[in-house]
């Protein structure tokens, strides 16, 4: 009769699932590495990783949320990490995060203008500007890669953006955190939020009732790049160093974190703490098969094998949450 | 009850989705404190000529007026701020959002912290409560409820309580009564009335000449794209505006039984 109670609670709540199965992972990652799993220097790498994935998927489930969807965010990501360690090395970090946050809106206004005014679906339009934006990072590192040598790395500003570790995590956690609760203040008790998740549930209604969609949809594009890039620029921090291949594949990451975490690909309805715990999940799932020695061969084939149980592990929940 | 001025004032309108002509060189006034009924067969372009009205499609050629100034862009953001408040038939309410969300939507209040501005939670539930018991929901609906959870006649009763909260200078209902039952239905013409008794203009949209014709004062025909009658209602009787419509637009001269 508990498990009735709790029906009610799923129904309401979609992103219950991916933290059930989260919790349900965890126990079995911990119980089955031998230690070198759950400790605290390896839950401090996947939350390394976790904030890089989640800030980029939290913009990825607003843009979800609008009714479309970016998949450039991969390039993006990239070519933040560049701009970030170009400009860190020449001028100052902090005017490189600026720039790196510059390149993202700038990729999101592209993208946001090309799906607005053309009315082309986002899917083929991002698509293409994720190949476009990679080609440039690569074209961009041809032959050399950007680093910085961790000896250079001193200061503050580094220590803020990626390079520094705040009470044994990485600082890119806080920034993650912060973005996490400002856009859920945003989402959730402003008129912009109130907006968005009108454009996406029905953009007709929205437009009848004077919402500007195609501002709405635009504004969320930048938003996204933005994340996107920061990230970048927050990964490049960590490693201080860069290629042309920097979130190669991050794009389907953050799709998957965003679905898992109870996101409607159809718009309207996304769960931010949700796409979050998912961003969390697959990072813990590619950290387990570091930590547990599966050669790099194995990865793709067994990451993608875990999202699809758990992709209709959570289906299954919610249908049986559904039923009388 | 006619004024000089038009409120509203269309003018060889024309409108074009594609090829398909929707709208053929209509002209129409309405004024302030008038009940127009806009009638017509499905597909006769009524809804498409308030749709215009209320900012939704831009003409592709002929002029509108709106207090005497002429309308160079059509948004419904531009109209609502005008004072044309619209009862839409399909669109208007977002399933995935709360009744009180949808009913500020667009026009939020807000509380501004540091000049940010946060929703008025309160006063959107307080508002659409009010509203909601008004028009006689379910007494377990509650303002924070999604609007998918609603019936058809729910739905509509949302939006009519909304226009009538917000009006002010036009309202225009897209056939208001569908969905409701015969009391909703006798209390949604009454308020029609009522808007019309304080001044506004009520632009009332349906099928059915006769339950129109009985609370306009005057009445729109139109067929096919194009306006085919518009006469008051107190010089035409709602069976002769009833063979207009079933002759297709044409004033037919009856013969006389011999």
């Amino acid at each position: 009769m508990a498990l009735q109670a709790a029906k009610p609670l799923i129904r309401r709540h979609s992103e219950l699932g991916i933290f059930l199965i989260g919790a349900v992972l965890i126990v079995i990652f911990a119980t089955t590495s031998e230690g070198r799993w759950a400790n605290l220097y390896n839950i401090g790498t996947i939350l390394q990783m976790t904030a890089t994935l989640g800030l980029m998927s939290l913009g990825v489930a607003l843009v979800i949320g609008t009714g479309e969807i970016d998949i450039s965010v991969g390039s993006t990501f990239g070519m933040g990490a560049l701009a970030y360690l170009w400009l860190a090395m020449q001028i100052d970090p902090v005017v490189a995060v600026f720039a790196a946050l510059a390149v993202g809106a700038a990729i999101g206004l592209f993208n946001g203008l090309l799906v607005t005014r053309s009315g082309t679906p986002s899917l083929i339009i991002t698509l293409g500007t994720l190949m476009i934006f990679r080609g440039i990072a690569i074209a961009l590192t041809e032959g050399f890669s950007f680093s910085i040598p961790y000896a250079d790395r001193k200061g503050w500003a580094y220590f803020l953006f990626g390079g520094g570790e705040f009470l044994r995590f990485n600082t890119a956690l806080y920034w993650l955190i912060g973005a996490l609760v400002v856009l859920m203040i945003v989402l959730k008790a402003m008129p912009f939020g109130n907006r968005l998740l009108a454009v996406g549930g029905s953009a007709e209604s929205a437009h009848s009732r004077g919402v500007r969609v195609d501002r709405v949809k635009l504004v969320t594009f930048v938003i996204c790049g933005m994340l996107a890039a920061f990230a970048g620029a927050l990964e490049a921090g960590k490693l201080g160093f860069a290629d042309g291949s920097m979130g190669r594949l991050m794009e389907l990451q953050a799709i998957a974190a965003c679905v898992l975490g109870g996101c409607l690909l159809a718009g309207g309805r996304i769960s931010l703490p949700g796409a979050l715990m998912g961003a969390f999940v697959l990072s813990s799932i590619q950290s387990y098969l570091v930590v547990t020695g599966v050669r790099p061969q194995w990865f793709l084939l067994i990451l993608g094998l875990v999202v699809v149980i758990a992709a209709y592990g959570d289906r299954t929940l919610r249908q049986w949450a559904l039923k009388k | 009850m006619t004024n000089n001025q038009p409120l509203i004032q269309v003018r060889n309108l024309d409108l074009y989705f594609g090829a398909f002509h929707a709208l053929k060189n209509v002209s129409v006034d309405f004024h302030a404190g008038e009940l127009v009924g806009l009638v017509g067969d499905n597909g006769a372009g009524k809804t498409t000529l308030i749709r215009v009205l209320c900012g939704i499609h831009t003409p592709t050629s002929g002029e509108v007026f709106f207090d005497g100034r002429k309308i160079v862009k059509f948004h419904p953001k531009l109209a609502i701020d005008q004072g044309i408040e619209t009862i839409q038939q399909s669109v208007g309410l977002c399933d995935n959002l709360s009744i009180a969300r949808n009913f500020y939507l667009g026009r939020e209040p807000v509380k501004r912290f540091l000049g940010v501005p946060f929703l008025d939670f309160s006063r959107m539930r307080d508002m659409s409560t009010k509203v909601i018991r008004q028009f006689g929901l379910r007494d377990n609906v509650s303002a924070d409820d999604e609007v998918e959870r609603l019936s058809g006649g729910e739905r509509q009763s949302v939006k009519i309580g909304r226009a009538v909260e917000f009006k002010n200078r036009v309202v225009i209902m897209d056939e208001p009564t569908n969905h409701l039952s015969v009391r909703e239905r006798e209390h949604v013409n009454e308020l029609a009335v009522q808007l019309k008794e304080q001044g506004l203009l009520v632009i009332y949209i349906t099928h059915d000449i006769f339950q129109v014709h009985k609370l306009a004062d005057r009445i729109v025909i139109m067929e096919n794209g194009e306006k085919v009658a518009d006469a008051m209602t107190d010089s035409m009787s709602a069976e002769e505006l009833e063979e207009v419509i079933r002759q297709g637009g044409r004033v037919i001269e009856k013969q006389e039984a011999v």
